[in-house]
């Protein structure tokens, strides 16, 4: 950082004021207006052209190009005003020292109003400012010396988990939460502010299992207070009996977000644009929106309600034919919080597909395009239609109203119908996954679609698979986990490196995905 | 002649347009984040470390380093991030025409 003396003998001359008009109305615009002269009048008067790096004189607010003609140059070599404003990127260069001047106060200045003007051009989201180290961060960089960076082939991040006693289901949900790049970051930025009892909170000690993980040792960690914890909080769970990872992973992010509703940032200013209606971090992550649209048959009207999840459900298809009886189609997701209907109020039935052939999925997309096709509810679930208020036969669909951050896919393998088993059935899923077939605005065809697919990217990558081996009764959970682009297979307190091939090549029980591309909220 | 006047009339226009409605913000606010997203600004941040390193600190002025990596820099974007600008711009003239 540099200031040069023209640019201190120009701030004693009152040019902060003169910087801040030039600055508001040429390169970031505060309003409306100064948008329209902006672009009817930011032109190099001599040559008039557009581009070319306009910079404005700070002296007599004459607009030159820099490149090409260089009409600012020789504006201030026969005037001899010194200082000029780039109007592109908003730093000032001086003439004498033939150089870009760096000052604080000007750069305050700047943050500042393209803040402001990020705000009129009514954007949800706040305009991504590049951090800069304050000086007591610097500082404290400067007295903490040992710095930890994550390179190709270093193994921080990776550690085993000591079984506690048929705790897998617990160790394989670990390693996948421990692996989601944003509650990595949530994490280990320390973003967590605790307002109760820090011994009771499982978010402080979730942040101090990422600082296990990080702290590169290599021994495995015994997550007991963690389990402790869960054991506390969700008393389902407790005891040393098997349990279901999905449950435990439902649970989990259920306990994390109570606690952790507290420290979301700015819950005032903010309005959550996730189903859940919180800005925790889990809901920022994890919440997506369900869109189930029930069509009466009758008058064809349509009621739609909109649900919160923090993952997908999904058919293997029904492998008991004897009672004629086949399984559901879709099934709703697990919710957290939920919330009612928002129209008519009333509670959406339990689904009963009519007459249905046998289905086997061939693939996660199968499973996800039978989730989200139109489904008859039957003659016997019919439902008061709120338009023509009579009991009619409909027709009921669910899509993707809001993608979240992350999702999670859950294959029902375990049955528990009449009898209960396991279905081992092998059921591809890629590693490259595109949600936007399965979009509301896309299967509704509402005619926005060229729009939404572009606002809102769909695309998703694997990032953490479990899987669980052996039956109903006994079996084991292990996960594999992705970092720095290569994959490792979790088992309890081992870590083996894998390919992506043992990936994909895996049964599959849980499946989590990572959006692509994050818009900015 | 005519044809490179009416060219550059057309593309002061829709520049004109694009600042006008705030979009020029908005699409260089998307193409930051772009361009960080798919490794382009390590990449030239690194090509400008190697510079300044063989020139000398003292020696180089932001108007050189410029110079120098602005060729490695149009030649990094990649087609996608441009290919999805453009589609864009087009987006926007078409809805705004």
């Amino acid at each position: 950082m540099c200031s040069c003396p023209h640019l201190k003998d120009f701030k004693k001359a009152d040019g902060l004021k003169v910087f801040r008009k030039v600055h508001a109305h040429f390169v970031c615009c505060g309003s409306r207006e100064a948008r329209k002269r902006k672009a009817s009048l930011c032109y190099c008067h001599e040559c008039g052209t557009y581009s070319g790096r306009l910079h404005s004189c700070l002296f007599c607010v004459y607009f030159g190009c820099y490149t090409g003609n260089r009409h600012i140059h020789h504006h201030a070599q026969s005037t001899g005003h010194s200082l000029a404003l780039d109007l592109t990127h908003g730093v000032v260069y001086c003439f004498v020292c033939r150089d870009h001047v760096y000052d604080l106060d000007l750069e305050k200045i700047g943050v500042e109003q393209a803040v402001r003007a990020w705000k009129t051009l009514g954007n949800g989201h706040i305009k991504y400012i590049p951090w800069e180290p304050s000086k007591a961060e610097l500082q404290l960089l400067k007295e903490n010396k040992k710095r930890i960076k994550l390179e190709k082939n270093s193994f921080i991040g990776l550690r085993g988990l000591t079984n506690l006693g048929n705790t897998c289901f617990m160790n394989c949900i670990v390693q996948a939460l421990t692996h989601t790049p944003l509650l990595r970051d949530y994490f280990l930025s320390d973003q967590h502010v605790c307002a109760g009892d820090k011994e009771q909170c499982i978010v402080c000690e979730v942040a101090s299992v990422f600082q296990e993980f990080y702290s590169g040792q290599k021994a495995p960690h015994t997550p007991f207070k963690l389990l402790h914890l869960v054991w506390t909080h969700a008393r389902h769970l407790a005891g040393y009996e098997q349990q279901d990872a999905h449950e435990f992973f439902i649970a989990a992010l259920d306990v994390l977000h109570q606690y952790c509703k507290d420290d979301a940032p700015n819950k005032d200013v903010l309005v959550p644009n996730n189903p859940n209606r919180c800005n925790c971090i889990i809901d920022r992550i994890f919440t997506g929106g369900l869109q189930s649209d029930v069509i009466c048959q009758a008058c064809k009207c349509v009621s739609t309600t909109i649900d919160p999840f923090w993952d997908i459900s999904l058919d293997l298809g029904n492998i008991d034919h004897s009672n004629g009886r086949s399984s559901s189609g879709a099934s709703a997701a697990s919710t957290p919080d939920p919330t009612p209907p928002e129209e008519n109020g009333q509670p959406v039935p339990e689904i009963s597909s009519h007459h249905e052939e046998s289905f086997v999925p061939k693939s996660l997309v199968e499973c996800l395009r039978r989730f989200t096709r139109p489904e008859r509810l039957g003659s016997e679930a019919k439902i008061k239609c709120s338009q023509c208020q009579t009991y009619q036969e409909s027709t009921k669909q669910l899509t993707m109203k809001k993608l979240p951050i992350v999702v999670c896919f859950h294959f029902k393998r375990f049955e528990h119908s009449k009898k209960s088993k396991k279905i081992s059935t092998y059921i591809p899923f890629p590693q490259q996954l595109d949600m936007a077939p399965f979009m509301a605005s896309r299967l509704n065809g509402n005619g926005d679609h060229s729009q939404s697919s572009l606002c809102c990217d769909s695309n998703y990558t694997l990032f953490a698979v479990v899987n669980h081996s052996g039956t109903l009764e006994v079996g084991h959970y292990t996960s594999f986990i992705r970092q720095q682009q290569e994959w490792f297979k979790c088992d309890d307190a081992w870590i083996t490196k894998a390919t992506l091939d043992d990936v994909l090549q895996s049964e599959g029980y849980l499946l989590f995905y990572h959006k692509k591309v994050l818009e900015y909220e | 002649m005519v044809e490179r006047i009416k060219d550059s009339q057309l593309s002061a226009s829709i520049n004109q347009k694009l600042v006008e409605s705030g979009e020029r913000e908005r699409l260089k606010e998307l193409l930051r984040s772009r361009l960080i997203e798919c490794g382009w600004r390590d990449k030239l941040r690194s090509h400008c470390k190697e510079v300044i390193k063989q020139k000398g600190l003292e020696n180089v002025t932001v108007d050189d380093l410029v110079a120098e990596i602005t060729p490695t820099g149009r030649a990094l974007v990649p087609d996608e991030v441009k290919r999805d600008m453009l589609l864009r711009i087009r987006t926007f003239l078409a809805a705004n025409t």
